[in-house]
Order: C-alpha cells, then sequence, then structure tokens
C-alpha cells in the first residue's frame, strides 16, 4: 500500500509551521525526509500521527484517508511512529515496553510477535526484564524501535534515530531497519544526519522552513550540490 | 553493577507478591477490631479504614497516573453529602448511600475531569484545588443541604456503630483489590504509561485525556464510597467535615508514605500515619500538628517514593542514597 501526503498545512497556534507539503512513501520503500533544526520534520511527523492538528490537505494510506482521525486509529491503520528521544516508559520493563506497544491490538499473535521483535533484536532477550530507564541510548533506541513494532506497522515513521548516539551502535540499528525493511515494512526515517540517513534510504525529500524544495532518488541527492553545501559542509 | 543490575531488574509496576498478601493479611486482622468492645478503638480504626480508602482513590490518579490532585476530598465530601440528603428524604441505607455516592462522584469526576484533565501536569493540581474549595463554598452556600450549618443523619445506635465499621472495611476491602487488579490490567497500564511519558503514550494510540478521567473517576468513586459510610457513623455533615483540610492532605501523605503507584501503599501508608498521628495527640495535645506536619516533609524528603520503594531496595544505604540523589534535580 502506498502513502501520500498531499498539500499538508499545519502549525501550532496562529504559527504556520508545514506549508503544503506533499511526500510519498511507495509499499516497501525506504524514504529519508531531512532538514535541518526547526524546519518542521517533527511537526509533519506529529500531523501524519494525529498528534498534531491539521489545518489541510490529505494523509492517504492505501485507499483509506488518514487526515483527521484520532491516533488511535492511524496506529491501527498500520502507520505508526518511533518518537524522538526514544520517550521510554522508565518504570516499566523492557517487556512490559514492548507490549504497550501492542496497546491497541486485540488478536492473538501478539506473543508471537514479541518472539519475532526479540529476534530481530537479541539485545534484548538479554534486557528483557529490566528496566527501561535503566538501559544505555542505544539499548532504548532499539526498545523504542521494537515497541513501535509490536503495532505491527505497515510503514514506520522513525524521528531522529540516530540522534545522540554513537556511530558504531547507528550503523547497527540501521542493519536492524535494513532487516525490519526486509519483512516487508515500508520505512520513513526523519533525520538530521544527512549523509546516513542518504546513504540508507532509497529516495528522500529535503524540508526546508516548512515546504519541501527538493526530492528525488537519495543518491542523487547525495550528489546533489545544493544539498552538498548546505547538509553536508562540502 | 551486580546490586545495579538486581534493582533493574525487579518487576516494573506490580510489586512484591508476598507485600499485598500481607497487606490482606493485616487487612483480615482488622475485621476483629469491634470484638474488643472499646467504641475508641473502633473509631480510630475506622478512621484509618477511611482515609485508605481516601489514600487509594487519590493514588489511582496521583500515583499510577501521575496526575497529582490536590482536590480529591471533594469525593469525599459529595458522599458523605449523598448520605445526608438521603436520609433527610428518610432513607437510611448504607447501601443505597455508597450506590449514590459511586453514581455522583463518577459524573461529577467526567464533568468536571474532561475540562481539567486536559491540562498537563501541574495545571491540573492547581485546577484541583480550585474544585475543592469551589465545592466547599458552595455547601456552604446551598440551603437544600444546610448551608453552613449542615446537616444532621439518623443517629446511630451501636449495632449501627459496628454495621459502619464492617462497611467501611468492606469499602476499603473493594479500593485495595480494585487497585490490585487495575494495576494488573491494561487499564492500569495505560495510567502508567501516561504517567512514565504522555507524549509515547498518545504516540501507541492511548488517548490521554480519556484514561485520566477514568482514573480520576474510579479514585474519585473510592473516596465518595468512604464518604458515604462515614457520614451516617458521624451523624452529621456540614462543609468544615466534608471538605475537611486533613481528608484531603492525610490520603496524600499516606500514600506517599506507603508508596504511591502500589496497591499495598495507601493501607499500609494510612495505618502508619494514624498511628503516629494517635501518639502525637496524646503526646503533645497542642503541638501534634506541627510534629506531624515535620514527619510529612521528612518523608517526602527521605522518602519519596514510599516504604514500598524499601522493601524492593537492593543496594542498601548506597543506593538509597544515589536514588535520593536522583529525585533533586
Amino acid at each position: 500500500m502506498s502513502f501520500a501526503v498531499t498539500n499538508l498545512s499545519a502549525g501550532y497556534g496562529d504559527t504556520r509551521i508545514l506549508w503544503d507539503v506533499s511526500l510519498e512513501v511507495g509499499d516497501g520503500e525506504i524514504v529519508a525526509l531531512i532538514g535541518s533544526n526547526g524546519a518542521g520534520k517533527s511537526t509533519l511527523l506529529g500531523a501524519i500521527s494525529g498528534l498534531v492538528d491539521l489545518w489541510s490537505g490529505s494523509v492517504r494510506f492505501g485507499e483509506r484517508e488518514l487526515a483527521g482521525l484520532p491516533p488511535d486509529q492511524i496506529v491501527s491503520a498500520g502507520v505508526v511512529q518511533v518518537p524522538q528521544g526514544r520517550r521510554l516508559f522508565g518504570s516499566l520493563t523492557v517487556r512490559e515496553n514492548l507490549l504497550m506497544g501492542a496497546y491497541l491490538r486485540t488478536d492473538s499473535e501478539v506473543e508471537a510477535d514479541l518472539e519475532h521483535v526479540l529476534g530481530l533484536l537479541p539485545r534484548l532477550r538479554e534486557r528483557y526484564g529490566y528496566l527501561a530507564g535503566r538501559l544505555s541510548g542505544g539499548e532504548q533506541q532499539m526498545v523504542a524501535i521494537a515497541r513501535g513494532l509490536m503495532a505491527r506497522p505497515k510503514i514506520l515513521l522513525i524521528d531522529e534515530m540516530s540522534l545522540g548516539l554513537a556511530p558504531l551502535l547507528v550503523d547497527q540499528l540501521l542493519e536492524i531497519m535494513q532487516q525490519i525493511h526486509a519483512t516487508g515494512v515500508a520505512i520513513c526515517m526523519v533525520e538530521q544526519d544527512v549523509q546516513t540517513a542518504l546513504e540508507f534510504a532509497q529516495r528522500a525529500y529535503v524540508l526546508e522552513t516548512g515546504r519541501i524544495t527538493l526530492s528525488g532518488p537519495a543518491h542523487a541527492l547525495l550528489d546533489d550540490p545544493s544539498v552538498k553545501k548546505a547538509y553536508l559542509g562540502v | 553493577m551486580k546490586a545495579g543490575a538486581a534493582v533493574g531488574r525487579r518487576a516494573g509496576i506490580t510489586g512484591k507478591r508476598w507485600v499485598f498478601i500481607s497487606t490482606l493479611a493485616i487487612m483480615g486482622l482488622l475485621l476483629f477490631v469491634p470484638s474488643f468492645h472499646n467504641d475508641y478503638i473502633n473509631l480510630t480504626f475506622r478512621n484509618i479504614l477511611m482515609y485508605a480508602a481516601m489514600s487509594y482513590g487519590w493514588n489511582l490518579i496521583g500515583g499510577y497516573t501521575g496526575y497529582v490532585s490536590f482536590g480529591n476530598v471533594a469525593f469525599f465530601g459529595i458522599g458523605a453529602y449523598c448520605s445526608a440528603v438521603l436520609s433527610k428524604t428518610g432513607i437510611d441505607n448504607v447501601f443505597a448511600d455508597v450506590g449514590l455516592a459511586l453514581v455522583m462522584c463518577a459524573l461529577f469526576a467526567i464533568v468536571v475531569g474532561l475540562p481539567i484533565l486536559r491540562l498537563r501536569g501541574h495545571y491540573f493540581g492547581i485546577a484541583t484545588l480550585g474544585v475543592a474549595l469551589g465545592l466547599t463554598d458552595l455547601a456552604n452556600n446551598l440551603d437544600f443541604v444546610g448551608g453552613s450549618g449542615g446537616l444532621n443523619l439518623k443517629q446511630a445506635d451501636q449495632a449501627h456503630f459496628y454495621l459502619y465499621y464492617y462497611a467501611m472495611w468492606a469499602v476499603t476491602l473493594v479500593c485495595m483489590l480494585a487497585t490490585f487488579f487495575i494495576a494488573r490490567s491494561k487499564l492500569g497500564y495505560a495510567f502508567v504509561a501516561i504517567r512514565e511519558n504522555e507524549e509515547a503514550a498518545q504516540v501507541l494510540g492511548i488517548s490521554p485525556t480519556r484514561y485520566k478521567v477514568i482514573a480520576w473517576a474510579l479514585g474519585g468513586m473510592m473516596g465518595g464510597a468512604a464518604g458515604a459510610v462515614f457520614a451516617p457513623a458521624n451523624g452529621f455533615v456540614d462543609p468544615g467535615t466534608a471538605f475537611a483540610v486533613d481528608n484531603n492532605v492525610f490520603p496524600i501523605a499516606m500514600a506517599i508514605l506507603g508508596g504511591m503507584g502500589t496497591a499495598s501503599g495507601p493501607f499500609i501508608g494510612a495505618l502508619l500515619l494514624s498511628g503516629v498521628n494517635e501518639i502525637l495527640q496524646e503526646k503533645f495535645l497542642w503541638l501534634h500538628s506541627l510534629f506531624f506536619g515535620a514527619i510529612i516533609v521528612l518523608i517526602v524528603v527521605f522518602l519519596p517514593r514510599g516504604l514500598m520503594y524499601l522493601v524492593g531496595l537492593r543496594g542498601g544505604v548506597r543506593r538509597w542514597l544515589s536514588d535520593l540523589r536522583a529525585f533533586r534535580v
């Protein structure tokens, strides 16, 4: 199922943050959304997830219009966000955090999915009974991703996965993302680390002060002079 | 490292089973209080049970959901007035009293909660202060409920004196068991998720406002039930007794002493703090409030997570001190 945001505008109070943003994530695609601080990346994800009120525009997933739906229905439709800064439930165990990801689910395959997720992230099996708040930053990010997976996403929106993590850890996490992608989950990653994002994604969009200014195949953007100048410092 | 790992492995919100079983056992012992045939003992323990029930009510919103309310006495007062009004119309039945209180408190919690529980963090606490003060004023000025003069209920004879003890015991037991089972249910996990990280809960599809209102309403029903039994047992209700400052502060202090967000904490806290209060009242008739206040301050400073935290503590004094430091931001 393809996911399409069309002419989306949103903001807080009187302040408009997003101006007619359009973006598409194909079935099983990896798309990067890059941009500097304050460009509106997180607001866009929030608007898609129903956390930020839309002013106008549409968010379609397959045949379904998601704009205006409450967050729980958007999650149930398979559009799941891994929020910025991990945002774990610190005094719950890793297991409990993962189960919270499946909060809206009523099917009987939650335990099986738990096994599947632990297979992808074996480190979490070792930390299974630990309080999430006591894990290292990298482990916490793994819990956040795993918790998102427990909601059975068809498309996973990941906000600043690499934030504050060592390069080696980021590589590990990208490998895991690759495996998640291989199971048929489309991925939209929001990144400040432009180099990493463009090397990983198939296509990319550049968001600047609330507008999409550039889009195309990720490797092409990597060679784009304006991207090089603005984000890669070369 | 080893010690830290052990603490890390502690169960998330479910706590230790033997602690709750011990709590239930103590609760069972309290069933024999009336066999002393001593009115003072009976009254003292009925008050302990009453505070425990109110503390459980506060614990659901303040402890589990992380929204500290300073107005939960409102529910106690509503419950008390429900019984008083029923008594005025000739109905003196503790089941009717509690039933009406449950309905009224749930309605009140939903109507008032929907707007003020949209507020985040401290703003909710401030709003609840206004709720309690507003209700006190309302009771003072409504002739229908006796105004500032209050309402007399049918005086309890000796048999009813015991009946109300058992009724309060039953209310508290239900609060305790309800808390235990809610904490282990999906509902309880939604409460804790909101406490731990409201944004994350929202991202996962948990509607914070909905679950905050549910927590407040369930807790309010607990406080209301305590008030509904208190009023006929006391034989008199006025704004000063129904919305007493003690009834607002004690349950919070008890939950903190015992352990917020635990199924045993409020009861253990009520037992200990009431005990201390009785002793202080006997030893220092005039200054006991001063000592009592100092004890509450000491608890918050040195045991912010309550006695249930000590029960789960591995790593001794060193661990305790390092956790204490984590609270001083």
